[in-house]
């Protein structure tokens, strides 16, 4: 076994152990006992040590080489143990409480009669928040597509030449667009009202960009698993690099790319409520109004035109979908 | 007659090892139908990957009608690329766009992007198009996608292609390792009238001997990236079958 392997193996059963011995020591301070949070440390490390020289822990099942049946040997019981613990600390610190859940019913007695009894009188303030909602969807997808149709052709591994820039390209589009993508579309929306003021601009920005990453990383995908073959043989005619991307990639991306967006719309929309909850404007900001002000007969129009809403866009974008998949 | 092809202890080996071609010293001359034998994995298509650059050479010299291939630079690669049509196993046409549109790509080599983009308005291109689909007997399929025609139809679509670089040499990767056996004649009579009529060289890497004695003028055989036997299809008996394919092989006859 490498060394390195045996440091890794360490290293993943010192983590665990410091997991159980730390989920322990959560449970020991509500019961009202006071342990330094120090003392796990050594006992992990010894813990951790022991079990690695006896070959079986979780670590070494990963890293090393002997192979033991699951249920048989001490690997399995310490991450069922693991498991266990986790289901545990899990119930407690998110304050599961079954009681409240079945005998406070009564308090969601506002909002389930809104439902039932949605106020026809506003629905005309509703559409036009909803138009809006749906343009700033719209509007956030076709403004994406050109972006991230130029860089998801940089973010392609098999487009890219293998020399130091094509590299250094590929990581840098690959890495801004993957964390583009990790910050939600409400934290851009958050930052967008900040930046242009609270209003349907905000919202669009936020979803563009959003956009812009996810539709860059769907794209180059799809142009990292199309037919090799076929640029091939393009490139034996002796066209240039452009050609080859407009004969033998486009045609093969063209009808993916188109689904993708469809796709990407249809996200859009749903999220364009609730970016409109945080500053993006739109239906989503008027059901934030009305909820606040407790008026859920108005709630009840909302959330009904809403899902409304995103069924026939689920709807439509699905058939578009499928007749794109046969041509 | 004329060398089109000199090929001088050209080396391949790939990043992950294997040593596909040891010093291959090669010419063919212009006008053969020259098969290339050999298992797979012999480097029969890494060879004809190396006389277009589709795959670097490690080491060696290849020259195309004297031009040095190994050291073109993009453009010379593109005037050598545009006068070597290419055939593959798997057709690699474009299967979403028509028939005339693939056929049209071969011409890619001669023309800017702008002029590629509208090819149907350039008379000539659209009169040699339709031109080598007939000669394919296709002319008729022009306007279909081509992933609605049969695998040889297919690869008549592939020769109009290489038709239409109006090229000296064909490459042709097993271009019927995928058809069947009839289909497969029929293909290779169009490599062979190609050869005979127009004169283009054709080197065609195959795996039935039958095929090769009908259609090549000279055979070369590759085992373990080097070439084990040189010389015309009918010297190639029972012993030097089992040399190039290996003691257990038995040739199988197709009619």
């Amino acid at each position: 076994m490498r060394f390195s392997d045996k440091f890794k193996a360490f290293l993943i059963d010192f983590v665990i152990w410091l997991y159980l011995l730390g989920s322990g020591l959560y449970f020991a301070d509500s019961f009202g006992y006071k342990i330094p949070i120090i003392f796990i440390l050594p006992l992990a490390l010894i813990f951790a040590t022991i079990l690695n020289f006896g070959e079986d822990s979780p670590g070494m099942a990963l890293f090393g080489e002997k192979k033991r049946k699951w249920l048989k040997s001490l690997n399995g019981w310490i991450i069922m143990l693991v498991l266990i613990m986790t289901m545990a600390v899990g119930w407690s610190v998110v304050e599961v409480d079954l009681f409240k859940f079945f005998t406070k019913g009564a308090n969601a007695k506002g909002i389930v009669s809104g439902l039932f009894h949605p106020n026809f009188k506003i629905i005309k303030i509703c559409l036009t928040a909803l138009v809006e909602t749906i343009y700033l969807a719209l509007l956030a997808t076709v403004l994406a597509i050109p972006l991230a149709f130029v860089l998801s052709f940089l973010a392609a591994r098999n487009l890219m030449p293998k020399t130091f820039l094509g590299n250094s390209i590929y990581y840098i589009v690959r890495t801004i667009a993957t964390i583009f993508r990790s910050i939600e579309a409400i934290v851009w929306a958050i930052i967008f009202s900040v930046w242009v003021g609270i209003g349907p601009f905000a919202g669009m920005l936020a979803l563009m960009i959003h956009s812009v990453a996810s539709l860059t990383k769907l794209y180059s995908e799809q142009i990292e698993n199309i037919d090799s073959g076929q640029i091939e043989a393009i490139k034996a005619t002796g066209a240039t690099t452009l050609q080859v991307w407009v004969f033998a990639v486009i045609p093969q991306i063209i009808s993916p790319y188109l689904a993708f967006t469809i796709y990407r719309w249809d996200i859009n929309v749903r999220m364009a409520t609730i970016v409109g909850f945080v500053g993006g404007g739109g239906i989503g900001l008027l059901l934030l109004q009305q909820q606040q002000l407790l008026r859920w007969h108005n709630v009840g129009i909302i959330i009904w035109l809403i899902a409304l809403v995103v069924w026939i866009m689920d709807m439509v974008s699905g058939k578009v979908r499928e007749k794109l998949q046969e041509m | 007659m004329k060398n089109i092809i000199k090929i001088n202890k050209l080396h391949k080996k790939y990043t992950s090892g294997t040593h596909a071609l040891k010093g291959i010293d090669l010419e063919v001359k212009k006008g053969e139908f020259l098969i290339l034998l050999g298992l797979s994995g012999s480097g029969k298509s890494t060879l004809l990957r190396c006389l277009n650059r589709l795959i670097e050479p490690t080491s060696g010299e290849i020259y195309f009608n004297e031009m040095d291939v190994v050291n073109a630079n993009s453009n010379g690669l593109r005037k050598i690329r545009r006068q070597i049509g290419m055939v593959f196993q798997q057709f690699n046409l474009i299967k979403n766009i028509s028939v005339l549109t693939n056929v049209f790509t071969g011409k890619l080599g001669y023309v800017s992007l702008a002029h590629s983009l509208t090819f149907k308005s350039h008379k000539n291109d659209l009169q040699l198009a339709e031109a080598n689909l007939e000669r394919v007997g296709l002319w008729e399929f022009k306007e279909k996608k081509v992933k609605n025609l049969s695998g040889g139809q297919q690869q008549r679509v592939a020769i109009a292609r290489a038709l239409m670089q109006n090229p000296q040499l064909i490459l042709a990767d097993e271009p019927v390792a995928s058809l069947d056996p009839a289909t497969a004649d029929s293909v290779m009579r169009y490599l062979g009238e190609l050869n005979k009529k127009d004169d283009i060289t054709v080197i065609c890497s195959l795996h039935f001997l039958s095929l090769a004695r009908k259609y090549g003028t000279r055979v070369i055989a590759l085992k373990d990236g080097k070439i084990v036997f040189d010389g015309t299809p009918t010297e190639i008996d029972e012993i030097k079958f089992k040399e190039i394919y290996g003691e257990d092989a038995e040739e199988v006859e197709i009619r």
